[in-house]
């Protein structure tokens, strides 16, 4: 048995130092920690260069653009506050009861139903724009209000109210309300006082998605929006279109990005990502 | 039949057949009620604008609004004149699908077997899907010559003018777009691989190369499958990016024609049959997609 060590040669050591240092293991590692946080450098980079643009004024920087947000946009974001908060009410109004039916209803045709309902997802929206167009002229005659906008992206978003409602209700044991119905109480009172307060995140889930997409939409709105009614981002998209790139523009889309990224935020805060899985956003 | 026929209420509905006999008729009726209102909104502004689109697809120019006049002229129009724009988009949608594809397989790879701070990736990958208005918006800024990117472009020796107004700078903000879906379909078929597959095929002395040809593609195929399509469908209704990043060849896509032909040039025949031709692109893929990725809900 040959116990003495032998002098380590050069390759030796050459090889000890590249394990020590980088082996194959923490060299892939690198290699693919540094590919995703190029990834996420490349999807935050346009809105950083917003940023960075919308902070510059001459040769400084300057928070003076955004007073025009404030100011001559003022109006814009105000529209798009309102559209985005019917739309919520309106999403929540009709997914609402047709979700809990859908959960705890045994009825014929319920496949069918909840594919006619979430078939406005796979609508492009130019189509729907167009269509909506001709319907407002023909039928359904909503004149030159707000509506017209308003229930043009409640039936583009109202699936994404249904779907986390769905899986929220879907979560809930039907226990607690038979436990309530047997105590006595009704079942609007058991809707109301034990169904809705324990699928509250499923809820707010919806909330979140509508806010964010209805906020950012621009492309239904350009078809169908009355003379008169601009929102923020139709604001932008026009801008850019007719005055090329300006701070001010910037302002207002940085402006928008972080009021739907701080919402995202807070919602995932709050309730994680267990209910906005499988949509949009995750 | 027996108690069924008892139930006080609306027996009609039964003795019809309307409703087959193994379902509580109390709870169809309050579902039915429930449902109403999704359903009238749905028919309203979702179904009757379709059929609008399908109806005037085969009228002439803005002659619905009068005397209709029924022609097929628009659909030979669209495999004729237009076909160019038809070919178009979906040469763009395809190049943005499988550029997603190659840079977005070794995302998900990583991102599920590597990375633990998954959240702020994620939280990165929200900004993206605010809407390709200010992601064109962004990348023309970034790309502008004398931007912010202009000594990279530089040191690869490119000329500004050359990106922004091309071709690869709309694939480029179409793929960033999609992005997302196409790491969400591949991520989540890959998370569901078992790791002992890929431990057992390393043990036998297969080569990294080996275990992804043989282990992890055939295993995340629908994932992959899913996601291209997804990504597809997503860019086929893209506006946006070629109108800001685009030169005219790219501008002509049908998104976008429609809109010029439609609420501009008022020829809403024309604008509802590339509406229609739109569609029917759309939800054959998003079928195919919805099968390959065994029906989760992906929007």
């Amino acid at each position: 048995m040959n116990t003495t060590a032998s002098i380590p040669t050069f390759r030796d050591r050459l090889i000890r130092w590249r394990y020590r240092w980088l082996n194959a293991r923490q060299f892939t590692n690198l290699l693919a920690h540094g590919y995703v946080w190029l990834g996420m450098l490349v999807f935050v980079l346009p809105f950083l260069a917003l940023l960075n643009y919308s902070l510059q004024k001459g040769d400084g920087f300057s928070l003076s653009n955004f007073r025009y947000v404030f100011g001559s946009f003022l109006d814009n974001l105000l529209t798009s506050f309102k559209v985005s908060s019917l739309a919520i009410v309106i999403n929540f109004l009709i997914a609402m009861p047709a979700a809990y039916a859908i959960v705890r209803f045994d009825f014929p045709g319920k496949k069918l139903l909840l594919t006619i309902l979430t078939l406005s997802l796979y609508v492009p929206a130019a189509v729907l724009g167009i269509g909506l167009v001709f319907t407002y002229n023909f039928v359904v005659r909503l004149g030159y209000s707000i509506w017209s906008v308003v229930f043009a992206m409640v039936v583009g978003t109202y699936p994404l109210m249904l779907m986390p409602i769905i899986v929220a209700l879907k979560d809930l044991p039907g226990v607690y309300e038979e436990a309530a119905l047997c105590l006595g109480a009704t079942r609007l009172y058991t809707f109301f006082r034990v169904v809705l307060p324990l699928i509250g995140p499923g809820i707010s889930a919806g909330v979140l998605l509508t806010f964010v997409i209805v906020f950012n939409e621009y492309l239904v709105t350009l078809f169908v929006a009355p003379p008169g009614i601009t929102t923020a981002p139709l604001r932008v998209f026009n801008l850019v279109r007719t005055a090329g790139i300006q701070n001010t523009t910037a302002a207002l889309a940085v402006t928008m990005q972080l009021v739907s990224f701080i919402a995202v935020l807070i919602f995932l805060r709050a309730f994680g990502s267990r209910y906005l899985r499988g949509t949009y956003l995750f | 039949m027996s108690e069924r026929a008892l139930t006080p209420g609306i027996p009609w509905l039964w003795r019809f057949g309307l409703i087959p006999e193994e379902y509580e008729p109390k709870q169809v009726i309050l579902a039915a009620g429930l449902v109403t209102p999704a359903v009238i909104i749905t028919v309203l502004f979702l179904f009757l604008p379709l059929f609008f689109v399908v109806l005037l697809s085969f009228t002439e120019k803005d002659s619905f609004f009068g005397q209709p006049v029924f022609t097929l002229a628009n659909y030979s129009d669209i495999l004729g004149r237009y076909f160019v724009n038809l070919m178009t988009t979906i040469q763009l949608a395809a190049e943005a699908a499988i550029v997603d594809l190659l840079f977005g397989f070794p995302f998900a790879y990583f991102l599920v077997k590597r990375v633990r701070y998954r959240d702020v990736v994620r939280a990165a990958m929200i900004f993206p899907m605010f809407g390709a208005l200010y992601l064109a918006f962004g990348m023309r800024f970034l790309l502008l010559p004398g931007g912010p990117l202009t000594p990279l472009f530089q040191l690869l020796g490119l000329q500004g003018v050359q990106i922004l107004y091309g071709h690869p700078s709309v694939v480029f903000a179409m793929s960033i777009f999609t992005f997302p879906f196409m790491v969400m379909n591949i991520g989540t078929a890959l998370s569901n691989i078992d790791p002992a597959l890929e431990e057992a095929a390393t043990c036998l002395g297969a080569h990294p190369w080996q275990t992804f040809r043989y282990i992890l593609l055939p295993l995340s195929r629908s994932g992959i499958l899913a996601g291209l399509l997804m990504c597809f469908g997503w860019n086929l209704g893209a506006f946006v990016e070629p109108l800001i990043l685009g030169t005219l060849k790219e501008q002509r896509v049908l998104a976008w024609t429609l809109y010029q032909r439609g609420v501009v040039q008022f020829d809403y025949g024309l604008s509802a049959a590339m509406g229609v031709v739109l569609l029917a692109l759309a939800f054959s893929v998003t079928y195919f997609s919805l099968r390959y990725s065994r029906g989760a809900l992906a929007a």
